[in-house]
């Protein structure tokens, strides 16, 4: 039996972090999985809604993010790789070519 | 109440009336647009000859009409003799308020020809018809050097104006007359207007016209507040109502009929005195010799000069109840006699001495009218017309044949070379002497004779003095025509350098006319100019003087007085006669004239006038040298002086009127410079200042305003620009942010 | 069955997902705060694997199961790819921080504290104590006709959620290639 509480807290404190890294993190593929985690702390937080209400739709969109996640990852790790084939770098400090 | 318009009795309309007066303006404006297109177009000027069939047939036809208008008259009853046109309504002025309420009057542009306007239109056409032939030879000159058609113009314009003068059915028409006869004097004295001294003479003679025109619109205008009209006939039909009443109030000032009649009488007469050269207004006359002889001919002698005397006859009902202002004429014109023919004993231009004559001829006929004798006085216009004219037409053949020699001086022996010529202006000088039987003694001894009367039988003192002053004049008159025809015509030319007496003008060079050019137009002379020999003119300048002369010689006959009844009848007289206003008591003819009468008509014309000829023949023929006039010259140098510059009254005026007139107006002009030209350059530079405000105005505030508008957009955009880093962590932070934001709000609220 | 349950019930207990959650958080700060890259990976494989045991905690085993597959197995594989594609592995990076890290940092953390006032206000409170506890019985309607969580979970899904799964199959599609298209050297 897990108290709903503790649950809650861990997965705020998940998102808290990586919130906290895509904010901090110069590296473009450390952000890409701060993204992940922040993604899985609200798994937590659906599958724990999940459990307290008895059905299964959290569970199963919990399935689904799962799934946009890892497309999402592809995609971006894509990005990431042809980023750094133009600038040699994956350090979003030099990626400013939207400066207005 | 509305007055009644009593016309004076019945009329004939006429259709072809009009062609009168306006065959002279259709040939006026053929001429000058002609003239005026060939000069535009850079040609010569229209040929002569056909400038002279347009121009003399116009004023041959007006003549043929008049005549056979004239003869009209005759099958016409004496009560209604008149015929009319009325071509169309120039003003309608019905609501003025006059005298007697509200008028419906209209003026008319309308002609009539009753019996004396047909005598003046005769003169008119025919005199002008003969000095317009006169003038294509003596103007022949200027037929080659573009000028012709203008004077052929002028001529036809004036003539035009004349007839308005006298054929006018209204004292509007009459007016309209007077002024273009005025301007037409001011355009053809001025012919040659390059010279300085012609110039100034048509502006003399137009201004002093002007002054006396002033005069006579007061005089008509007064007529219009009393009668409500300005018609002829209405006129004679309403005058015995107005006389009826026991006052008369316009403009709020009251007095008895008689009252406003004479101060009518002197104001029209004021513009007889500019038109007709009284004193004081004729200094216009002599220097109006300044243009062609022709001009000084028809305009100066024979038609423009008598429209006074024609407009106080047609007025005569204004005259005839208003004492005051007859003697008013009456003492005017028989000083103006006097003191003209004193004039011209002292002149030697031809030229001027005619001029003088005409002045003091003038008086005469004044005197006649401000005697109560119109039919007189208006007889002795047409006889002057007559003699004038030819005494005038042959000083021009004269000074033509003298190659523009105009002093008499320099002239002599030309009965010899000019007979024809000697021979009409000798007649003309006996008819203008007043011997019997030319036409100037039947009418210059009636006018004598009636203002003698007017002492005699009713006791007038002025009319004894004015007989006197009259018969001083008749002598002065025989006497200086005397001395013209003996300096002209007889002993030695002078001018081919034969100057045994040395009377020649003492001045090495030529004397000019006028006449500008001095080209030879006649192909056989080619000598020098000194050493030409003057010869008979041609045919079409001797003609008309003949013509003239030969009138002059039998034109009398018209106008027999009473007291010679046995000769013929007084035509005339007769014939005017039903136009002059009746007053109610006509004092009855004698059965037979007074013997005075017979003993002045014998005095004046057997020993007063030869005697001034004898006299006159004395001192300048009989002695070749002339020495007894230079006697008198030597010993009276101070009078000689005084007469022969006509007692310096143009000076006179020139210092008293003339000049005070040009320093007002060289002060007004001075005033307008300074304050209208002030106020112009004030407005300017307070159009410049506010200018300049409002530059800085636009410049500082409005510029500024748009400037802070795009510096405020600078700022923000520099601000927001620093939100696009182009950075993802920035953007992303960004987002969150904004999450963060949205959800404390949904949270704590 | 009654293994599972006596597992579920008396070993599985708060304590263990303690546990778990505390490795989760421990992985998840060694992610964002090691110098080298693949330090980071190691972090998240870490924060990875413990969610995993922690959905098992929560009694549902077929996402653990999946969370390890997916993420574990694939995602972080990946990540090792690029990293070393990338060639981080050579060198630890100068600087690890963005220069808003000061400022992002302190947002952060007013954000927690405020999000755990409001915590311990509706979760931790005393009035919500009761509503707060996970049901430990499968009473719930949609558990009662199975009795295994798989069984349950792949009813949801290809009954009811059928359309959101054929969806995801077609995203997956597109992210397929799409990343084929992306990593595409230009040559071609």
């Amino acid at each position: 039996m897990v108290p709903m509480n503790q649950v809650l807290l861990i997965s705020f404190l998940l998102f808290s972090i990586g919130v906290a890294g895509v904010l901090i993190r110069r590296n473009a593929l450390i952000i890409l999985m701060c993204v992940e985690l922040m993604l899985n702390a609200a798994n937590l937080n659906l599958i724990a809604f999940a459990r307290h209400s008895g059905t299964v739709a959290g569970q199963a969109f919990a399935l689904m993010i799962m799934g946009l996640a890892a497309a999402e990852v592809a995609i971006g790790l894509a990005l990431v790789v042809a980023l750094y084939r133009k600038k040699d770098t994956v350090q979003v400090d030099g990626i400013n070519l939207l400066k207005g | 109440m509305i007055l009644e318009t009593a016309a004076m009795s019945a009329t004939t309309q006429i259709s072809w009336l009009w062609l009168i007066p306006f065959l002279p303006a259709f040939g006026a404006l053929i001429n000058g647009v002609r003239g005026l297109i060939c000069k535009a177009r850079g040609y010569q000027a229209p040929s002569p000859k056909s400038v002279d069939i347009i121009a003399l047939g116009s004023m041959g036809i007006a003549f043929l009409l008049t005549v056979v208008a004239f003869a009209k008259l005759f099958t016409l009853d004496p009560s209604a003799r008149s015929l009319s046109q009325n071509l169309w309504t120039w003003f309608d002025l019905g609501g003025a308020k006059v005298f007697g309420g509200l008028t419906q009057t209209r003026i008319n542009w309308a002609y009539k020809f009753d019996a004396l306007s047909a005598c003046m239109t005769l003169l008119v056409t025919g005199v002008g018809f003969l000095i317009h032939l006169f003038s294509t030879g003596y103007m022949a000159e200027e037929r080659h050097d573009g000028r012709y058609y203008r004077f052929m113009t002028y001529l036809n314009l004036f003539v035009f104006s004349m007839l308005n003068l006298v054929l006018g059915a209204n004292i509007m028409m009459m007016f309209l007359g007077w002024e273009g006869v005025g301007l037409c004097s001011y355009l053809l004295i001025g012919f040659y207007f390059d010279l300085n001294s012609a110039a100034i003479a048509g502006k003399k003679a137009f201004v002093t016209n002007r002054i006396g025109d002033f005069g006579f619109m007061l005089g008509f205008f007064l007529l219009f507040m009393l009668y409500g009209t300005l018609d002829f006939d209405t006129f004679m039909g309403m005058t015995r109502h107005l006389l009826a009443q026991p006052h008369i109030t316009v403009f709020g000032i009251t007095h008895a009929p008689t009252w406003w009649f004479n101060l009518i009488g002197c104001c029209l007469f004021v513009g007889a005195c500019g038109k007709s050269a009284q004193i004081p207004l004729y200094v216009w006359l002599p220097d109006a010799m300044a243009g062609p002889t022709p001009v000084s001919a028809l305009i100066h002698a024979a038609t423009m000069v008598t429209s006074g005397l024609y407009m106080i006859t047609r007025l005569n009902f204004v005259y005839v109840n208003a004492p005051v202002a007859l003697s008013v004429v009456l003492f005017v014109g028989a000083l103006t006699a006097l003191v003209a023919a004193s004039m011209g004993l002292a002149q030697y231009d031809i030229k001027k001495v005619l001029a003088y004559s005409t002045v003091s001829q003038l008086g005469f006929m004044f005197m006649g009218m401000g005697a109560g004798a119109f039919t007189a006085g208006m007889f002795h216009v047409f006889t002057h017309a007559f003699f004038k004219a030819a005494l005038f037409l042959g000083s021009g053949s004269v000074i033509m044949a003298c190659h523009h020699e105009q002093d008499m001086r320099n002239m002599g022996g030309l009965r010899k070379k000019m007979p024809w010529t000697y021979a009409s202006m000798g007649i003309a000088t006996l008819a203008i002497a007043g011997i019997f039987p030319f036409s100037g003694f039947f009418s210059k001894d009636e006018i004598l004779w009636k203002v003698f009367e007017g002492w005699y039988t009713e006791g007038h003192t002025l009319n004894l003095i004015a007989w006197v002053m009259g018969m001083i004049g008749a002598f002065m008159t025989a006497f200086y025509m005397t001395r013209l025809m003996v300096m002209t015509f007889f002993g030695e030319y002078r001018g081919a350098g034969h100057d045994p007496y040395h009377l020649c003008k003492p001045v090495e060079d030529h004397h000019h006319d006028a006449h500008a050019a001095h080209g030879h137009d006649d192909p056989a002379d080619h000598d020098s100019v000194h050493g030409h020999e003057p010869h008979e003119v041609p045919w079409n300048m001797w003609v008309p003087v003949a013509i003239l002369a030969l009138l002059a010689l039998v034109g009398g006959f018209l106008n027999i007085p009473h007291s010679l009844h046995w000769i013929g009848g007084a035509h005339f007289s007769e014939w005017i006669g039903p136009l002059l206003y009746q007053k109610a008591a006509v004092h009855a003819h004698h059965g037979g004239a007074p013997a005075i009468e017979y003993v002045l008509m014998f005095w004046a014309t057997f020993i007063w006038a030869p005697g001034a000829m004898v006299l006159a023949w004395w001192i300048y023929k009989v002695d070749p040298s002339w020495s007894k006039a230079k006697a008198f010259v030597t010993r009276f140098p101070n009078l000689f002086r005084w007469v022969h510059n006509k007692y310096y009254v143009d000076e006179f005026y020139e210092a008293a009127i003339i000049g005070p007139c040009k320093q007002l107006g060289a002060q007004l002009w001075a005033f307008d410079a300074w304050a209208v030209d002030g106020c112009v350059n004030g407005a300017a530079r307070l159009t410049l200042v506010v200018s300049h405000i409002s530059f800085w105005f636009d410049a500082k505030i409005v510029d500024g305003l748009v400037n802070l508008v795009a510096w405020i957009l600078q700022a923000f955009s520099g601000l927001f620009r620093r939100l696009q880093s182009g950075r993802v962590q920035h953007y992303a932070f960004v987002m969150f942010l904004g999450f963060l934001v949205f959800a404390l709000w949904k949270f704590l609220a | 069955m009654e293994q599972l349950e006596y597992l579920f019930s008396t070993l599985l207990t708060k304590h263990v997902f303690m546990l778990f959650g505390t490795l989760a958080v421990l992985g998840a700060g060694a992610m964002i705060f090691s110098k080298n890259a693949v330090h980071s990976v190691i972090g998240f494989l870490l924060a990875m694997l413990s969610i995993a045991g922690a959905y098992l905690c929560l009694r549902a085993e077929f996402l653990a199961m999946a969370q390890i597959l997916v993420y574990a197995g694939g995602i972080v594989v990946l990540f090792l790819f690029v990293v070393m594609l990338v060639e981080m592995t050579k060198y630890k990076e100068r600087k690890i921080f963005q220069t808003q890290t000061p400022l992002a940092l302190v947002v952060v953390l007013i954000s927690a504290v405020t999000f755990l006032g409001v915590f311990l206000k509706t979760i931790f409170g005393k009035s919500a104590e009761a509503a707060l506890t996970l049901k430990p019985e499968l009473t719930a309607d949609g558990f009662n006709a199975a009795t295994h969580n798989v069984q349950a979970v792949s009813r949801g899904l290809f009954a009811e959620y059928l359309l959101p799964f054929e969806i995801l199959s077609v995203i997956l599609l597109v992210a397929l290639v799409g990343a084929v298209v992306l990593a595409k050297s230009e040559r071609g």
